[in-house]
């Protein structure tokens, strides 16, 4: 089995000025720049990207050109048997040490899943809900200061199990999983937002929401505050080999339709492994601007 | 050894641009050495002997007194010395340029030395606390204190001379000044004071003299905790705006501030007691961006290499101008404070020049402040100096029948301030 878990640290020096951190420093000692991480988990620099490569998955999390920090974490992991568990977490810009809670949400569903893709036994759905449940007490752990007009630790998250020719998605906000393959591409997950909620009401229609205000107020999230809401998990058994794409409004935002992400990935070339085409569809989003931290997990399915 | 404690006051939101950080630190040491450490202790009394101490002859035998009061508040074990200034300065007890383990044999035989005093000669406070610093150079190792009364201006040396004794003994010894009667000039003896980290006042009578000279010791036996210092910690590309103390009296720091490596200065604190002070710390720094916290400083209490407490002030970027916009109430109380002890002073100086309408522009922003912030002491001290028409709007008039004493008591004064109260804004 290759595992791993990936949060997107590059090591132990400031996220501002790159001076090297001391074990349990809060500020660097050179720039004085928060460091929200007790054990310095720096994720920033110009243009930081992390890349995972595990043949028939891959992902790509990226700082953007905006952001100053890459609040964004993922976990991949992909069995002998080519079993894949993925999650992907986006830290909330307005909370409090939203990396962390992205990084520590990440890592804690990650560890559910992992057990659930190396055991058949094990149902997808239930594993989903329990590594949901896992990424909200792993979030309520996390330390952080107290602010004024700061809200607690939060992210969002999205999460999948294939194993053979089932896909088990389940999410919490507004981060996405698509399916392409190559006739179809489709949206499987439904935000978890006022936009999506006003058009399910049919209050909206989906070019208002687009534009809407409050096309990125999440209405659920992970996190010690979070409202009682179901978290949703979604399943397909594909017949035909596709991908399974994850990601975060970093890369949604610049194709927000199904449609429109599919047809970046249709103009790569054939055969494009998941590390070129989670490569390519982050760097496309910081060709449009960049404007939040890009996370994407491409998953090869070949029933 | 003494537990310190801090406590940090600030508004650490700024506006986006923002740059300045201001903070109130409180430290407060609990004191809890004190009967133990004091025998670490070495003290000087240093008794102006000039001819004018004689005039009247009770000046000086009220000094003697004084003194004689001060050996009896000197513990056992703690090293001793007299000194007696004139246009030179002359070790009185011991007599051989070396301090002395107190002791009660000790005592009576100091007491008794001081019967040789005699008023004549000049004025030479350079001269004196060079003498006392040789002595306390014979006590390696110990917190020195010493007392110096003065009752006239330093005639006998240049200001240059005394400048450059100061800035030789800085960190040495600590000193508190007296100015006896109102012959000797508040700006002098106030420089003394600052430089060796000591307070400075006036005793308008003679006789008064013994018991300030008592509660000086008293306070200095008390003190269980020496080299003290602040270190300022500010990150890179910083720069400090200034360092005060602002409680219980306002002391400039921020020229005194000795480097331990690029971004961390050490600001003299000298010896703590059981104690609070108040520390104004203002720091410019980088501006960040929207949501960006910063650590703009961090205030340490240092004695000998350990730290002993800390507190962090910090900055944290925000668009939302209800949060930028709200100025801490401490930081304003003490920024008040300090204008306060500015305009009496200048106040005082326009007053002296014959500049009426500055001394009453400033004298009457003075009451404001001392009204607003609930300075009664020194809204009292004021009100021997105006006339107080209203003092909300700082509307008064110069009074033509002040004495000296109550003008030198308010300008030597001034720098008092009071703690934040609930009924202050």
């Amino acid at each position: 089995m290759s595992t791993e878990d990936v949060d997107v640290s590059t090591g132990f020096s400031c996220p501002s000025c790159g001076a090297p951190l001391g074990a349990g420093d809060r500020f660097c000692e050179r720039c004085g720049a928060r460091v929200e991480d007790p054990d310095p988990h720096p994720s920033g620099g110009d243009g930081q990207r992390i890349e995972l490569d595990l043949a028939i998955a891959a992902a790509v999390s990226d700082q953007g050109l905006v952001h100053h920090r890459n609040e964004d974490s993922f976990h991949l992991e992909v069995t002998e048997d080519r079993n894949v568990a993925v999650v992907i977490c986006d830290g909330i810009s307005s909370a409090s040490a939203g990396n962390v809670a992205a990084r520590d949400a990440a890592k804690a569903a990650g560890v559910v899943l992992g057990e659930a893709v190396a055991d058949p036994s094990k149902d997808a759905s239930q594993a989903i809900a329990d590594a949901i449940q896992a990424a909200v007490e792993a979030v309520i752990q996390v330390e952080w200061t107290t602010r004024v007009k700061r809200v607690d630790p939060s992210c969002t998250l999205v999460s999948a199990v294939c194993r053979g020719s089932e896909i088990t998605v389940g999410w919490v906000g507004d981060s996405r999983a698509y399916w392409f393959d190559g006739e179809e591409a489709r949206q499987l997950t439904v935000d978890d937002s006022f936009a999506e909620e006003g058009i399910a009401k049919g209050l909206l229609t989906p070019e208002q929401a687009a534009k809407s205000p409050f096309l990125h107020s999440i209405t659920n999230w992970v996190g010690p505050d979070a409202p009682e809401r179901p978290r949703r998990t979604v399943s397909l058994r594909p017949e035909r080999p596709g991908r399974l794409v994850l990601c975060t409004d970093g890369l949604w935002n610049y194709a927000p339709s199904a449609g429109e992400l599919g047809g970046l990935i249709d103009a790569l070339p054939d055969g494009a492994a998941p590390a070129a085409v989670a490569r390519a569809l982050a760097d496309t989003a910081n060709d449009r601007g960049g404007h939040d931290n890009i996370t994407v997990a491409v998953v090869d399915i070949d029933p | 050894m003494s537990t310190f404690t801090t406590e940090c006051y600030q508004n650490e939101y700024l506006p986006l641009g923002g740059s300045e950080v201001n903070a109130i630190v409180t430290v407060t040491s609990d004191g809890t050495a004190g009967e133990t450490s004091a025998p670490d202790a070495a003290e000087i009394v240093i008794i102006d002997t000039s001819g004018s101490m004689g005039a009247p002859r009770r000046k000086l035998e009220a000094a003697r007194e004084a003194t004689r009061v001060a050996i009896d508040c000197v513990r056992d074990g703690v090293a001793f010395g007299v000194i007696a200034g004139t246009e030179v300065a002359r070790a009185v007890y011991p007599d051989d340029g070396t301090l002395i383990t107190a002791s009660p044999e000790m005592r009576a035989e100091a007491k008794r030395a001081l019967r040789r005093l005699k008023a004549e000669g000049g004025t030479a406070i350079g001269s004196w606390l060079t003498l006392a610093g040789q002595m306390f150079a014979t006590a390696p190792g110990r917190s020195c204190h010493a007392i110096l009364l003065t009752d006239g201006e330093n005639q006998h040396e240049t200001a240059e001379h005394l400048d450059q004794v100061l800035a030789q003994l800085e960190g040495r010894f600590q000193c508190d000044c007296r100015g006896v009667g109102t012959d000797w000039k508040v700006s002098e003896l106030r420089r003394v004071a600052s430089a060796l980290l000591g307070s400075v006042d006036i005793i308008a009578e003679p006789e008064d003299m013994a018991a300030d000279f008592r509660a000086l010791m008293q306070r200095a036996m008390g003190k269980s905790t020496g080299n003290v210092s602040l270190r300022l910690w500010t990150p890179q590309g910083a720069s400090i705006a200034f360092v005060r103390q602002v409680a219980p009296t306002i002391e400039e720091l921020t020229g005194r501030g000795v480097h331990v490596n690029p971004q961390a200065a050490d600001y003299p604190t000298a010896t703590w007691g059981r104690e609070s002070r108040d520390y104004h710390v203002c720091i410019n720094v980088r501006p960040g961006q929207d949501g960006d916290e910063m650590l703009a400083g961090r205030v340490s209490l240092i004695e000998g290499d350990e730290t002993r407490a800390q507190a962090l002030v910090k900055a944290i970027w925000t668009e939302d101008q209800q949060l930028s916009t709200h100025i801490n109430r401490e930081v304003a109380h003490y920024t008040g404070q300090a204008e306060l002890a500015d305009c009496i002073q200048e106040g005082l100086e326009a007053r002296k020049d014959g500049d009426v309408a500055t001394a009453t522009f400033k004298l009457g922003r003075a009451v404001k402040l001392a009204a607003e912030s609930g300075n009664d002491g020194t809204m009292k001290l004021l009100q021997a100096v105006v006339d107080v028409e209203d003092a909300a709007t700082g509307t008064i008039r110069l009074r033509h029948d002040i004495t000296t004493v109550d003008e030198m008591s308010l300008d030597t004064r001034s720098t008092i301030t009071v703690r934040v109260g609930p009924s202050a804004t």
